[in-house]
């Protein structure tokens, strides 16, 4: 620390050189991480809000509760099964919804998620205003407080594109959102009749739904599938992944950042190595005085950490900053956790480049110092 | 003898290929504390070599380095380094400061180096600096310092840890004669002063006369050049 913080001090210049490239590509890290985690969330934050563990699927349904359709007669078995906490239905379908009154046709219109739930059962979110959906309420609805920047409002009447039905209105929810669109949760029966309305399209199914979702931590899968022939009961961070498009999306930014780290590594293990080589007289010298590698050792490694620590620092900090001015359309969401994650494998990072430049270090011949090796 | 630096039928080869060049052929000499001694000799002579060996930098292919009594020939790289911290004080060409350090801070990164520096270790820096006319300098960094200057640091750097053993390796290379005198002056100074045992390896006759004896080197065999009168280098 004693050589490598007075060093930094002396050539403020080179240093802050370095500090900026590292800086800019913590900024780079984050914001990626942040692009990834909003993308994520839009595509699948109302599965991810669920306090639930396990979801049961028709059989051949790939884990894909979109092409999965089976009937809820299953909970009142599922349920009183070892280890199930709680069971419920739950029924998804797109929708577009219509903005303004009947009489404005070129107001345009809003792409929804509509989730048929049970009413009050754990999977309905909290309301942050108005009220939750109710039994004696079938039209009622709960919806993304999104859809207040549409211009609905508490009461208005959500009208269907292509369907005779509408709903209301209710209660506004906050980060909820399926398939990259505002999440509209309405009563299962409601749900039914919409998605339903087709003949036949139920496949004769009685009380059809698109999925069972468990809660309990020690649920056995095999034993559910036993239970309810032609189902199969996967984990809810499976269904998730399951999700059309989901896996290719979260994969490419996850894919970009991957590279991300492994060309910083590089980058940095260069300029710390090049560093050390324009310094290794001068670590000759303090060879040949008496000092020991792991002394320089530490030196080198202790300057990396600053150098890391306070790059990271003003990356992470830039990046709070550019998410307080980025419009609210933009998928970004700063995941503190995440934050925190890539600021350690970005540490560690640095730390193991410069282990090239320890090792460098090792090699240095104090003989060099003489100047003149004969 | 008990202390100082004595070297006894030291021999040293380089392997070139298939064939064997001789850099040191059965050095002995013998420099006890408070002896300044020179050493001269053409370039490729071996200077290098020996005073590689003698500063425990690079270990002799035969004989025996004994420094304070203790022989260093067959001892870990590990112990080496110890060995150098503690017990040898190096003046090298071109004074070889580090940069970013101040005058202050070249002295105590030794102390740094074994440990911790200490309140102790602080003042007898500041009290070296003083000594060797570096008062006004102790904030200063390298680049601030004239090529004298630098090596009187190099100076007080060697003696901050108070080592038995001091070498020199051509302390006057980059300097003006004036220069040249004042800091082998104040190495001969110190050395009688603080009973050090040291060897100078330099190309300059010119500063022959600080030394009490002085020592040709040629192809690797090292020979007594002629000796100083002792009262003359009291006077001075």
């Amino acid at each position: 620390m004693y050589l490598a913080w007075r060093e930094i001090k002396r050539n403020r210049m080179k240093f802050s050189l370095i500090a900026v490239i590292f800086i800019l590509i913590a900024w780079l890290v984050f914001i990626l991480s942040g692009l990834g985690n909003g993308l994520q969330t839009l595509a699948a934050a109302s599965f991810k809000n669920m306090k639930a563990d396990y979801v049961v699927l028709e059989q051949g349904s790939n884990a894909s509760v979109s092409k999965s359709l089976l009937s809820a007669d299953g909970i009142d078995i599922v349920s009183k099964m070892p280890n199930v906490r709680g069971a419920s239905p739950v029924g998804t379908t797109m929708g577009t919804v219509l903005k303004g009154d009947a009489s404005d046709p070129a107001a345009g219109k809003v792409d929804v998620a509509m989730i048929g739930i049970e009413a009050g059962s754990f999977l309905e979110p909290a309301v942050i205003e108005g009220s939750g959906l109710s039994s004696d309420r079938a039209d009622g609805a709960i919806v993304n407080k999104s859809m207040k920047d549409e211009g609905f409002k508490l009461g208005d009447t959500l009208r269907l594109d292509g369907s005779n039905e509408t709903l209301t209105i209710v209660g506004f929810v906050e980060n909820e959102t399926y398939n990259h669109v505002a999440s509209v949760f309405l009563p299962i029966d409601k749900w039914r009749t919409i998605t339903f309305a087709a003949p036949g399209s139920d496949k004769g199914i009685r009380n059809p739904v698109n999925a069972l979702i468990l809660q309990g931590s020690k649920i056995d899968p095999d034993a559910v599938n036993a239970a309810l022939q032609g189902t199969d009961t996967v984990t809810l961070a499976a269904a998730i992944m399951g999700m059309p498009g989901y896996k290719e999306e979260s994969g490419s930014i996850t894919m970009m950042l991957a590279f991300l780290l492994v060309i910083s590594a590089f980058m940095l293990g260069v300029f710390f190595y090049v560093f050390t080589l324009q310094k290794s007289n001068q670590f000759g010298v303090l060879k040949a005085i008496g000092a020991r590698n792991g002394f320089l050792g530490k030196a080198v490694v202790s300057q990396v950490m600053v150098l890391s620590i306070f790059s990271i620092l003003v990356g992470v900090a830039l990046t709070y900053a550019v998410a307080s001015f980025l419009s609210k359309a933009m998928p970004f969401i700063l995941d503190t956790k995440l934050v925190i994650i890539y600021s350690i494998i970005l540490l560690v990072i640095a730390l193991l480049s410069s282990l090239a430049s320890v090792r460098s270090i090792t090699r240095i011949d104090p003989l060099k110092a003489l100047g003149r090796v004969e | 003898m008990a202390q100082g630096l004595d070297m006894h039928g030291v021999s040293h080869y380089y392997n070139e290929g298939s064939s064997r060049t001789t850099a040191l052929d059965r050095v002995s000499i013998s420099v006890e504390p408070g002896e300044f001694i020179a050493v001269i000799g053409p370039s490729g002579s071996g200077k290098s070599t020996f005073l590689s060996v003698a500063g425990a930098l690079l270990q002799a292919s035969e004989g025996e380095v004994k420094l304070n009594g203790t022989s260093i020939s067959s001892v870990s790289a590990k112990e080496l380094s110890r060995i150098r911290l503690h017990d040898i004080g190096f003046i090298m060409q071109s004074s070889n400061l580090v940069p970013y350090l101040n005058v202050e801070e070249q002295l105590h990164i030794i102390k740094k180096m074994a440990g911790k520096v200490t309140k102790q270790d602080k003042a007898y820096a500041a009290q070296l600096l003083d000594e060797l006319g570096l008062g006004e300098k102790h904030k200063a960094y390298p680049d601030e310092l004239s090529g004298g200057e630098k090596q009187r640091v190099a100076i007080a750097r060697a003696l901050m840890n108070d080592p038995q053993v001091i070498l020199a390796d051509e302390p006057t290379a980059s300097l003006d004669t004036k220069r040249a005198h004042e800091v082998v002056s104040l190495i001969a100074k110190e050395v009688r002063s603080r009973r050090k045992a040291a060897v100078m390896v330099t190309h300059d006759e010119r500063m022959l006369t600080y030394c009490d004896r002085v020592y040709r080197m040629a192809d690797g065999q090292l020979t007594l050049d002629q000796m100083q009168p002792a009262q003359e280098l009291v006077s001075r």
